[in-house]
């Protein structure tokens, strides 16, 4: 009798937390809809800030850098991350320690720790040498460093949870090291690249400090966008370009559902 | 020459150890260059003299860890101190609350259908993937003056008239308290999966109050999880920089603040430096403290990030 009591007790906790969560989302794309100016009234129902965002250039230039540095940097950190997780992988039996170290440091490292480091390293190099000009660049470069720790792991464990005499029957087969990469390994990692691709790119759309940062005067991403138009003054065009962000997260969330459906 | 040598010595063969180079090499040196660098950079910046723009100049001193402690141009001031303090404490109560919230949920859900586990934990999990930006503005919009959780609180005489939840140091606990919630659900989930249940039915056979059982039969074998999800709360927490910035407006700085400001702006890289080491060091004293309760709890280690 009581079992059952606490299991309703925790049945109602369970669905006030999820209000809990899922509120102050509820409210930006509520009122994402609102006709009028105000952030505390809902008056109607209307589209106009969402027609707003596609005539502001500023909000699609942000949306592109956002997208660009998102491409981009998954696809650096993917190469590099790769040989890094094969490398791990291979000489698995040696002595490694400093190389993990190495590579838990971006994912211990504090944000704001990280992003200013990065921040003041770019603006001295620059100042002595005149590369690394604040823009998208360092911000590739930074989201690069951020990025080669997941994908490197992803790989790794993939090839551990591999048949070892899978590479010795490669081997074996007198398999060029070419031919071996071609039709071996790639075909089994795809999953795996395929994830780490995909939790890489997330990893940098979902970024704000250590991109706000590195960042320069013409590089601002969504994100950034966002923060600036906060800290001017609500608008309530943020609430249709955060709806837009958060439309986009709950079609992942519904994909990733249906995958696991799958896996059952 | 020696270095080969030893290479040779150590590696079975100078190929291997070429395969090494070849594959580990352009990722090490792409974080040696872009972050080990940077951040010995920024912990040397911490030991130099404030110069003009903010920038550090060389007479090397410990003028920015005294500016940290308190003390500048007039005198002993206590705002810095009250910065870190309130980080400390804000981390502290933000962290606590989570592990109140975090324990009913985790183990609701490991009470709920198999099926239904991997769908809950991804609710609580989803609205982490958004922005947090998005998120703190989501909580700015709710707790904004004349809003219905205001004009509640209101009512009830918690604050002034039109004053609003926001900003406020309540409104930074609330916002971390959000954006943490998962990290401590999911180690704790984890931990409560394994939980041997027959200790709990020995425990309630013996009539064990339900506190009693819950302290003797269940914490001891979720403190593992605990201690994960503590350490994934508690470090980020304490540097935390878009929450008390958008949520605290201003009053509530944490050492997050603190730091950032003294880069925008070009206010005192010295000091925003000596507040990073400062960060560094509270992040690797977790680390090394979980790390250590893990090897003694056993199995502790796997959990750890």
């Amino acid at each position: 009798m009581r079992k059952r009591t606490l299991h309703r007790t925790l049945r109602g906790f369970w669905w006030l937390t999820l209000l809990f969560l899922y509120l102050p989302l509820a409210v930006v794309v509520l009122f994402s809809f609102n006709a009028s100016n105000s952030a505390a009234s809902f008056t109607g129902v209307s589209l106009r800030w969402y027609r707003r965002l596609l005539s502001n250039d500023v909000i699609l230039s942000a949306f592109s850098n956002s997208m660009v540095l998102a491409v981009v940097s998954s696809v650096i950190a993917l190469v590099i991350g790769c040989l890094i997780g094969y490398g791990m992988y291979r000489h698995r039996h040696r002595k490694l320690g400093w190389l993990i170290v190495l590579i838990y440091l971006p994912i211990v490292l504090p944000d704001i720790v990280f992003g200013i480091s990065e921040m003041a390293f770019f603006v001295q190099v620059n100042r002595l040498t005149g590369l690394f000009q604040p823009g998208l660049g360092t911000m590739v470069i930074a989201h690069v460093t951020f990025q080669i720790p997941f994908v490197a792991l992803i790989v790794y464990s993939r090839f551990v949870g591999l048949d070892p005499t899978l590479f010795e029957a490669a081997t074996d087969l007198y398999a060029t090291p070419a031919k071996r990469v071609l039709h071996f390994m790639l075909p089994t990692l795809k999953p795996a690249l395929i994830s780490a691709f995909f939790l890489s790119f997330t990893l940098s759309v979902d970024d704000f400090v250590i991109s706000f940062f590195t960042s320069g005067p013409e590089s601002a991403t969504l994100p950034i966008y966002i923060w600036s138009a906060i800290k001017k003054g609500v608008s309530p065009e943020i609430n249709a370009i955060a709806s837009l962000m958060i439309g986009a997260v709950a079609i992942a969330a519904v994909f990733s559902m249906l995958v696991n459906r799958r896996q059952t | 020459m020696a270095t080969t040598s030893r290479l040779r010595r150590r590696y079975s063969s100078i190929r291997e150890a070429r395969h090494l180079l070849l594959t580990v090499a352009p990722g090490a040196a792409w974080i040696m260059v872009f972050l080990v660098l940077p951040s010995l950079y920024l912990m040397a910046v911490a030991f130099m003299t404030n110069g003009p723009y903010g920038l550090p100049q060389m007479p090397l001193s410990l003028e920015s860890f005294k500016r940290l402690a308190g003390f500048g141009f007039l005198g002993w001031s206590p705002g810095n101190l009250y910065t870190l303090l309130r980080s400390l404490w804000q981390t502290i109560i933000a962290t606590g609350l989570v592990v109140i919230v975090a324990y009913p949920i985790a183990y609701y859900i490991t009470t709920c259908r198999a099926k239904w586990r991997p769908i809950m934990l991804l609710l609580v999990v989803v609205p982490s993937w958004t922005n947090q930006v998005i998120r703190t503005f989501g909580w700015m919009n709710l707790l904004a003056p004349g809003t219905p959780l205001s004009s509640f609180a209101e009512s009830l005489g918690f604050i002034a008239p039109n004053m609003g939840l926001y900003p406020s140091s309540f409104a930074v606990t609330l916002g971390l308290i959000y954006n943490f919630l998962p990290f401590m659900v999911l180690p704790l989930y984890a931990a409560f999966e394994k939980l041997d249940l027959a200790q709990v039915e020995a425990a309630q056979d013996l009539y064990a109050t339900p506190v009693r059982a819950f302290w003797y039969a269940v914490f001891p074998q979720t403190l593992a999880g605990l201690l994960a999800g503590v350490v994934l709360v508690a470090i980020p927490a304490f540097g935390m920089y878009v929450i008390p910035e958008l949520l605290g407006g201003g009053k509530s700085l944490m050492l997050g603040n603190l730091v950032a400001n003294q880069f925008s702006g070009g206010a005192n890289w010295p000091l925003g430096a000596a507040g990073a080491i400062l960060m560094l060091l509270a992040t690797f004293i977790g680390l090394f403290a979980m790390r250590r309760i893990g090897k003694r709890l056993g199995g502790g280690e796997q959990v750890v990030i």
